[in-house]
């Protein structure tokens, strides 16, 4: 692997068809088949976006999934679906119901993961919702407790880790945007996230976002996985001095773009805060990345900020003159 | 005989196309398709549906709903003066967000904020109707403050502008004002601010019955203070909080509880009458013809049946427990 490579974190906006697509088939005006056809043409025209713009390890982008937390949920036995619920303003999502003993009926992304590996020469990362983020993230009427539960999607989140693994997936991501929601279960996350990762011969990444990190510092070395990706951006870079300070003792991709904002940030800005990185993490550690899904982009809005990523990585990388 | 309320908040959108009616308002609203007029009477209109909801489970003390609520910290703090409202922070460790406050200059109360929303929800319920107010401290803490240097000062601040809310309340008729101090159940030790900021609120109360909420876990550890509040009644959440449950077992309280032990987090449903056997529990340490039964937060975290749902699980739970030993 080349030093300083370029990643995004999973997610990516789906086209307008797509999104309209998706909305009929959902009242049942669109057979599930030519759904597929556009999600495939829609993952095809990503991994080739990728490709051309030269990102190094490419995602599918999830053009199949909505909530990352429904998508597997609607793939697991023992679990059903919810109404309404609000999350802010006037967006509303259906939560996840554990309403039994959860099991897995057959691999739930690895058909996706073959078709979008099959697409490009490059490595296409695996991507799991995280086993706490999952407990987090839906109600429980079946376990009766927060611990039960979570490793209950532990275990067959790591069955689907190994599948991806033997369907050539050399690295594997798992997503823990819950990660900080309780400081006092943390112990939980680590244990969670083993029981997931355990005697896996893919590269491991946790990714999350938007947390208290005070409150998480302390345990980050202690998450087991090989890499750590962090949004690191929104929260204007805070967490660098705290790193270098205390070392982190894994690989970390560096989120250097704000997915929360419309603005396609200059490369100067991308430039400077991957120079502030490279102040704290050596490019043999260091992965380049967006702070965490660009889904809520437009098409648009995430090729520019994925270009803009792209272009200061070079240039730093020209500047430094490292290969 | 046990009563019963709720927190706060209540679903404003359900799953059929009547109960979405507010959610396709709101979306034409922001895009210029109808007045903010048609949009206040949609609320109006699902603000009656929620307290027929509530009166039809019989729930004896009921709230708007807070259905004209972005959420809790933004909706007071935008009808203040001295705030601005910023970017979307995560509410607590529940998976929703909240529009921080930005502190810019002096608080400062202008006109009433609740009182219009309440006197309407009044209106249209024979029974009271209970005003809720998010408290000093939690706003205080939550917000991002570019202006007092501290948190202690800025949540006086707002103790006196939310003083004159608590004034213009009880003034339209409000006998049953609750103030939310979340906040406590994660930092204990802001126990003193949280008495010192309540008096004013209790000063301006008249003859209305002060209540204070304590939602999202356990306040074991300062459950003696608690009684030494300036408030009339003490509101605890018994669910995720369910440490604090031998405390009131074991000390019991001097004021009135309101009871909260039916989860408001989860959708499954629990079984009335082994909360009725809980209540049970306290009889002789707590004055039960004084307290309420309740869920232990505001019922939005639930889809809408979900949260009807759990409306006729407290209902049957408390006269369960009226005709227990």
């Amino acid at each position: 692997m080349t030093a300083l490579p370029t990643t995004s974190v999973g997610s990516l906006p789906k086209p307008d068809d797509l999104v309209k697509a998706r909305s009929k088939a959902a009242k049942g005006g669109l057979a599930p088949a030519e759904l597929r056809t556009l999600e495939e043409k829609a993952t095809r025209e990503w991994i080739g976006f990728q490709e051309q713009i030269g990102i190094d390890v490419l995602v599918d982008g999830e053009q199949y999934r909505g909530d990352m937390a429904t998508y597997f949920a609607e793939n697991l036995e023992g679990m059903a679906v919810s109404g309404l619920v609000r999350s802010y303003g006037n967006r509303y999502y259906k939560k996840p119901i554990v309403v039994g003993e959860i099991r897995r009926k057959a691999p739930i992304s690895v058909d996706w993961f073959r078709f979008a590996q099959g697409l490009t020469e490059k490595p296409v990362k695996g991507m799991i919702t995280g086993p706490y983020t999952m407990m987090d993230w839906s109600f429980d009427e079946h376990y009766g407790s927060r611990e039960e539960t979570a490793m209950a999607f532990a275990r067959i989140l790591h069955e689907e880790a190994r599948d991806l693994e033997a369907a050539g997936a050399t690295i594997v991501q798992v997503d823990e945007p819950a990660l900080s929601a309780r400081a006092d279960e943390l112990p939980l996350v680590v244990r969670a996230v083993g029981a997931v990762t355990k005697g896996l011969k893919a590269k491991t990444i946790l990714h999350t976002c938007y947390g208290n990190y005070d409150e998480i510092f302390s345990y980050l070395n202690r998450l087991p996985v090989d890499q750590l990706d962090l949004e690191m951006s929104n929260s204007g870079l805070d967490l660098l001095e705290r790193f270098a300070q205390e070392p982190l003792r894994k690989e970390i991709a560096f989120g250097v773009v704000d997915v929360h904002s419309h603005v396609v940030e200059p490369k100067e800005v991308v430039v400077e805060r991957i120079e502030r990185a490279l102040q704290v993490f050596g490019p043999q550690k260091l992965t380049i990345d967006p702070d965490c899904g660009l889904k809520t982009r437009t098409v648009d809005e995430a090729k520019g900020k994925l270009r803009v990523l792209v272009d200061a990585t070079r240039a730093v990388k020209a500047a430094h003159g490292i290969r | 005989m046990v009563r019963t309320t709720v927190v706060g908040n209540y679903p404003r959108v359900g799953d059929t196309h009547e109960e979405q009616r507010l959610r396709r308002a709101i979306a034409r609203h922001d895009l210029g398709e109808v007045t903010s007029e048609e949009l206040h009477n949609a609320e109006r209109d699902v603000v009656r549906d929620i307290l027929r909801e509530q009166a039809s489970a019989g729930i004896d003390l009921v709230t708007d709903g807070q259905v004209t609520w972005t959420d809790s910290q933004s909706h007071l703090a935008r009808g203040l003066g001295g705030i601005e409202i910023d970017g979307l922070v995560r509410y607590f460790d529940t998976n929703t967000y909240y529009r921080q406050p930005v502190v810019v200059g002096p608080v400062s109360w202008r006109s009433p904020i609740l009182v219009e929303e309440w006197r309407a929800a009044q209106s249209a319920s024979k029974r009271p109707v209970k005003g809720v107010l998010t408290g000093p401290v939690t706003l205080a803490e939550l917000a991002l403050d570019k202006h007092y240097g501290g948190v202690r000062p800025l949540a006086f601040d707002l103790a006196k502008a939310l003083a004159q809310e608590v004034a213009a309340l009880q003034a339209a008729g409000a006998r049953h004002i609750q103030i939310d101090e979340p906040i406590l159940s994660r930092r204990p030790e802001q126990i003193d601010l949280v008495r010192e900021t309540l008096g004013p609120l209790a000063a301006s109360k008249g003859p209305a019955e002060l209540s204070l909420f304590i939602a999202f876990g356990d306040v074991a550890k300062i459950y003696r203070r608690l009684q030494e509040l300036p408030v009339d009644v003490l509101g605890l959440d018994l669910v995720q909080g369910a440490k604090t449950w031998a405390q009131i077992k074991r000390r019991g309280s001097s004021k009135p509880l309101v009871l909260g032990l039916v989860d408001a987090r989860n959708t499954k449903a629990e079984d009335p009458a082994a909360l009725a056997a809980r209540v049970g529990e306290l009889r002789g340490r707590v004055d039960l013809d004084a307290a309420y039964l309740s869920p232990s937060n505001g019922l939005e975290f639930l889809p809408r049946a979900k949260a009807r749902e759990k409306l006729s699980v407290l209902a049957k739970a408390a006269t369960l427990a009226e005709a227990g030993p």
